[in-house]
């Protein structure tokens, strides 16, 4: 087992629940979307897995690990394990298409040599050789969100976590983005895709949690799914 | 670890050199809070100065009756020189006394003509004593007061300038603790300025921070160059303040000599360069760093 979601509930300051007694698990190289409307959990659920947020009561475990219990100097090496990538692309407007993607190997300590290598063959696989001295202002939506997949994936992650991806993409460009994580899930990473788009669950086919106001209503491995 | 300090250092200079009108406008304010401890500085040793002045200008004159052999009055002046409140012990005997006054008013006939009149010197020997600190003429008085000298003794002046001495020593005193008040306060303003500003410039890159972690960066990878930038803001911004204080004390210096009466600035900077140099570039770099690391803290 990956990832394992145990009795979780998350209640903020102001007595609002945005998770109620989650329990799911999730096996090695599988896909799993976590789908649901707005404000039904989807985000915090990936913000405890990622450890941006505490939960209130329960346990989350990766690879047989209680995450609550990783110190903070253990914290960017578990990081390092989980590929993000979300709505708003989250890039470092400050650098490069091939900067933003080496970052993240910068940060493993990986050797100048390697950054290179890997980066322009990733920028490659996501289609963006050509705009690797580019700035994020200068990139499309599309382009912005395959720099974001590019450094979710350049770490060699066990899964990549992408939050909404697709939310901010026009149809064209957001078939496009799932096909990449396919792609990436094929090879062997767990993808966790949280999304509101039914069009795109019903083409998927692949498992899908659904939540609502912050319960878990229903977890189906065919991938059909109403909400 | 030299790899990662290599990219820090990198990284550093690369985001200094792509958000340049921003950090420009951090140095902008760090040469102000740093010009302002520099003031401070300069104000400060002026005030000095200027009070030095005043308190040179203070003396007590011991006049002694004019029979009084010069030897007794030279035993006195040696003894008096020992203590340790004294700075300085002139002996002015009647006839230099008589000199000075002669030489002191010798495009005036008239005065001359009726000190020639009176036939004789009307001038007493004295002791002209300046005090280390004008609070310490009560000693000097203290010492006069002893019945051994009582006889030799035609006047102590103390008592006609005492109300200027305790005015003056309270001028100088308020005129320190004013510099002292001032110099807190303008340096606090200072601080909070430069905090500030670069507070506000970090909060920009706050979003940047949390992605960073987000993708598994460590505390220290992310801080690192925010250091860096903080290292270059400062040291730029303490090698202009000081030539730009270098050409101020230059071209301002004549003026200064002559409002101080003698305070010459620009000598007083060449004495003080390394001294100077320290506050700005430590001022520089403490303020910058500092600031950098508090408000970068945050977003860890």
């Amino acid at each position: 087992m990956m990832i394992s979601y145990q009795n979780i509930s998350k209640i903020y300051l102001n007595d609002i629940a945005a998770l109620k007694d989650i329990n799911f698990d999730i096996e090695k190289n599988e896909f799993v979307t976590i789908a649901g409307k707005s404000g039904a959990g989807k985000t915090t659920l990936i913000k405890l897995l990622l450890r941006e947020e505490e939960p209130t009561s329960g346990k989350i475990f990766f690879e047989g690990n209680n995450v609550g219990l990783i110190t903070k100097s253990k914290l960017p090496s578990y990081r390092q394990r989980i590929g993000v990538v979300f709505q708003d692309y989250k890039l470092l407007f400050t650098k490069t298409v091939f900067e933003n993607v080496a970052f993240a190997m910068e940060a493993t300590g990986a050797s100048d040599a390697e950054i290179k290598r890997d980066v322009i063959k990733v920028l490659e696989i996501v289609g963006l050789d050509e705009r690797i001295n580019n700035f994020p202002k200068e990139l499309s939506g599309g382009e912005k969100q395959r720099v974001a997949i590019a450094r979710a994936l350049i770490i060699r992650p066990d899964v990549i976590v992408a939050d909404e991806p697709t939310g901010n993409l026009d149809p064209y460009h957001s078939e496009d983005i799932i096909e990449l994580l396919c792609k990436i899930n094929a090879l062997g990473t767990n993808i966790i895709l949280a999304t509101h788009d039914r069009s795109i669950i019903n083409k998927l086919k692949k498992r899908v949690i659904v939540l609502e106001k912050g319960q878990l209503i229903r977890d189906d491995k065919s991938g059909n799914v109403i909400f | 670890m030299f790899a990662a300090i290599k990219r820090i250092i990198k990284h550093g200079f690369k985001n200094f050199k792509r958000q340049a009108p921003l950090h420009f406008a951090t140095i902008f304010i760090l040469i102000i809070a740093l010009s302002l401890l520099t003031s401070i500085f300069l104000f400060r040793s002026t005030i000095n100065y200027l009070v030095s002045e005043i308190q040179k200008k203070i003396d007590v004159s011991v006049y002694f009756k004019q029979n009084t052999p010069a030897t007794e009055i030279e035993k006195i002046k040696e003894d008096i020189g020992e203590l340790d409140d004294i700075e300085e012990v002139e002996y002015i005997s009647a006839q230099r006394a008589l000199e000075d006054f002669k030489e002191k008013h010798k495009d005036e006939p008239l005065i001359l003509q009726s000190v020639d009149v009176l036939g004789e010197n009307p001038f007493f020997p004295s002791l002209n004593i300046r005090a280390k600190k004008p609070n310490q003429y009560a000693a000097v008085l203290a010492y006069f007061d002893g019945s051994d000298f009582q006889d030799i003794i035609y006047e102590v002046d103390y008592i006609k300038k005492k109300t200027i001495i305790d005015r003056l020593f309270s001028m100088t005193s308020n005129l320190s603790l004013a510099g002292i008040i001032l110099s807190i306060f303008l340096g606090a303003v200072a601080v909070l300025v430069a905090f500030n500003t670069i507070r506000i410039t970090i909060k920009d890159s706050g979003e940047e921070i949390s992605i960073m972690k987000l993708v598994g960066a460590s505390s220290w990878f992310v801080q690192g160059p925010f250091i860096v930038q903080g290292i270059l803001c400062g040291l730029l911004a303490a090698l202009a303040t000081f030539f730009l204080f270098y050409l101020t004390v230059y071209f301002s210096a004549p003026k200064i000599l002559s409002i101080t009466g003698g305070f010459n600035i620009f000598a007083w900077f060449g004495r003080n360069i390394f001294n100077l140099f320290l506050l700005q570039f430590g001022g520089g770099l403490i303020l910058s760093v500092f600031s950098g690391m508090i408000a970068t803290r945050k977003y860890l």
